[in-house]
């Protein structure tokens, strides 16, 4: 039992950057039917980023923070405007623009690799401290991790209650052709969505280059895990993003409380895979 | 006339282009495979590999080449441990390249392609990998690295010398890990302590924050992180922020380890393959001061062992150009070696290969401390 604890609390703290992560991957496709799976490396571009503002620019972690954020948020609207909108303007179908994503995770992740380099970047200036709470350690990096979501998930879910462009945004995940007909411009729209989408990706970037470091595939994984935790929550819907980031995190954790480690990602995918068979469509419905 | 002028212009054009387009012939180059970890999670490895290796070739060809003939280094990436990409590099560098030996790396890769060695009759080199999966499936497959079962021997040895009594493990799910997590839990039994947990996570895991929480759990009193770069540097990151501040005993650490770790490098200890400048080893002393020239950093051992084996290869071509002429095939190599199987080593002295194809080498005991890997003596532990 004295591991229990600490599984579960490795399970809530990465269940929340790939909850993190599932908001936005989810927002953008369920808004613009791209599955964007540049993501991974815009969500790289944002730790490199914020690693370079630190120690190149010698600015305070939390301001590098903003910039790797807004800089990653530019970036995934950069793939937006320059790629993904000339695709979705020709009426090309799903798959073409499937391929042209992953062509982009691979430009981007090289890309980084040539201006950065490709070894792991850290910032061991940043201090954190340890908390102690039962038989578990957490650290403070950990701690920021849960906040962030809980910030960033009840910032969005304001933002998308009360805001016109929160509205637009669930007209266009109800029915994108009706959004069109009532004159919503679905373009800038798309736009706004990968912009605050990446940006989420972002804060969890910035943070696990705190925890671990960056290193140019590191969104190789990171954009897999944001899909499947979309896809069990529902895909657009925001609680599912959170529900499915935690059932990922946690099964993927407690999953080898009993068992070899080397069983982990077996593990955590099984179950899943259960999930989805059990409700194909997701834990939730769309916003 | 004019026909005439157009003919031979476009003769000659077509020749100049055939003529620059023909790879060196046979005659004037000798080429050698090398199927490194150029790209994918661990790049680090292929850098100084590759660096290694051509340094080596550059200085050999410096000084007229072997018999007159000009070393050539080819590379092919097996991007971090991929046995398709390695075995796709191999066929490649046997059937279009037309190499006379390889150089390989990294267990999983170097077991993949060890049956094409043997198929086709193709010295290999491995100064990487250590799993010993690798030994006895090639007649041409040689290692001028220390083994797992090696390291761990020495590992273990130095845990049990230490007082430590509770050992726990933490590898990355791989052909390497895997080899060396076997390898202490049978150095373990022998030596008669408890293994309290060992742990493994996959090489693009997005954490490993449960791994660490079973290992802080079963209350170690020493680590061994059998982790590579930069996982190492992670692994022992994530204990020291969980409050596991037992000793850690790396199979390396290196530069990119130190820079994850950061302030939390301290109270490890790393049993591996060791290279060292020092003023008595000549040699190596040349190697170190060379590649600091070349590339600003201090060598590793993984440089030094590739450094090391093109020199190994020269001999074994030159000892082949002697008994065979310039027409030698690869498996000439193997044939020459065991002709003689002694060749002087970038550490120091002189290096034996064992029956089963492995050098024998001392495993030393480095301490990091202070930002810096030290010195600290030779452990012999060496497996039969």
């Amino acid at each position: 039992m004295e591991l229990l604890l600490p599984l579960f609390l490795n399970g809530v703290v990465n269940g929340a950057h790939y909850a993190l992560l599932a908001m936005g991957f989810g927002m953008i496709f369920a808004t613009t039917g791209v599955v964007h799976f540049a993501y991974g490396p815009v969500y790289a571009v944002a730790a490199y980023l914020t690693w370079w503002s630190v120690t190149v620019l010698s600015l305070p972690f939390l301001v590098a923070m903003g910039v790797g954020i807004v800089g990653c948020a530019v970036v995934g609207m950069a793939s937006y405007v320059l790629l993904y909108r000339w695709f979705l303007r020709n009426d090309s179908p799903p798959f073409i623009i499937l391929v042209v994503s992953l062509g982009l995770l691979m430009l981007i992740t090289n890309l980084i690799g040539v201006a950065f380099g490709t070894n792991a970047k850290t910032v061991n200036d940043v201090t954190y401290g340890f908390y102690f709470i039962g038989s578990a350690v957490v650290t403070g990096v950990q701690l920021w991790q849960v906040l962030a979501l809980v910030v960033v998930g009840l910032g969005l879910a304001a933002f998308m209650k009360w805001t016109a462009y929160g509205s637009y945004i669930r007209a266009m995940q109800d029915n994108m052709l009706m959004a069109k007909i009532v004159g919503i411009n679905t373009e800038r729209v798309s736009l706004v969505v990968f912009g605050i989408g990446s940006g989420i990706s972002g804060i969890a970037a910035s943070l696990i280059l705190v925890k671990e470091g960056a290193l140019p595939h590191m969104g190789f994984l990171a954009v897999f895990y944001a899909f499947l935790a979309a896809v069990v929550g529902g895909l657009g819907s925001l609680p599912g993003a959170v529900a499915g980031g935690l059932i990922l995190g946690l099964v993927e954790s407690l999953g080898v409380w009993r068992v070899s480690s080397d069983w982990q990602t077996t593990i955590a995918f099984g179950v899943l895979f259960i999930v989805l068979i059990w409700r194909p469509t997701g834990l939730w419905k769309g916003y | 006339m004019f026909t005439k002028a157009i003919k031979g212009l476009t003769c000659a054009v077509v020749g100049t282009i055939l003529a620059a387009g023909t790879p060196a012939t046979a005659e004037d180059t000798i080429k050698i495979g090398g199927i490194f970890s150029m790209s994918g999670t661990a790049p680090y490895y292929g850098q100084v590999m590759s660096q290694g290796a051509q340094l080596a070739i550059d200085e050999i060809n410096a000084e007229g080449g072997v018999d007159g003939r000009k070393l050539e280094l080819v590379i092919e990436d097996h991007k971090s441990g991929n046995t398709q990409a390695a075995v796709t590099g191999m066929n490649r560098l046997i059937n279009v390249v037309g190499v006379k030996a390889v150089l390989s790396s990294f267990s999983g890769p170097t077991a993949a392609i060890a049956p094409i060695s043997q198929d086709r009759g193709i010295f290999t080199l491995n100064g990487g990998g250590v799993s010993p999966k690798m030994i006895g499936v090639s007649d041409h497959m040689f290692h001028n690295r220390s083994m797992a079962l090696d390291l761990a021997l020495a590992s273990v040895a130095y845990a049990v010398e230490s007082g430590h009594k509770r050992i726990a493990q933490i590898a990355i799910k791989s052909e390497f890990g895997d080899s060396a997590i076997a390898a202490a839990i049978e150095a373990a039994e022998r030596a008669g302590v408890e293994i309290v947990a060992s742990e493994q996570f996959a090489n693009d895991a997005t954490n490993i924050d449960a791994q660490i929480a079973k290992i802080r759990a079963a209350r170690p009193d020493v680590v061994l992180n059998w982790a590579t770069t930069p996982q190492a540097g992670i692994a022992v990151k994530r204990l020291r922020d969980i409050q596991v501040n037992v000793p850690v005993q790396s199979m390396e650490w290196t530069s990119e380890d130190f820079a994850i770790a950061g302030d939390h490098s301290e109270n490890i200890f790393v049993v591996t393959d060791y290279f060292s400048a020092s003023e008595e080893n000549e040699w190596g002393k040349h190697f170190h001061d060379a590649y600091v020239a070349r590339h600003g950093d201090d060598p590793d051992f993984y440089a030094a062992n590739y450094y090391e084996a093109i020199y190994v290869i020269a001999e074994l071509i030159s000892r082949a150009h002697d008994a065979k002429g310039k027409d030698f095939a690869s498996a000439d190599l193997t044939e020459q070696l065991w002709a003689d199987n002694s060749f002087k080593s970038v550490y120091g002295g002189t290096m034996k290969f064992r029956d089963n194809g492995v050098v024998i080498k001392r495993v030393a005991l480095l301490e990091v401390k202070d930002g810096k890997t030290e010195f600290v003596r030779f452990i012999e532990a060496a497996a039969d």
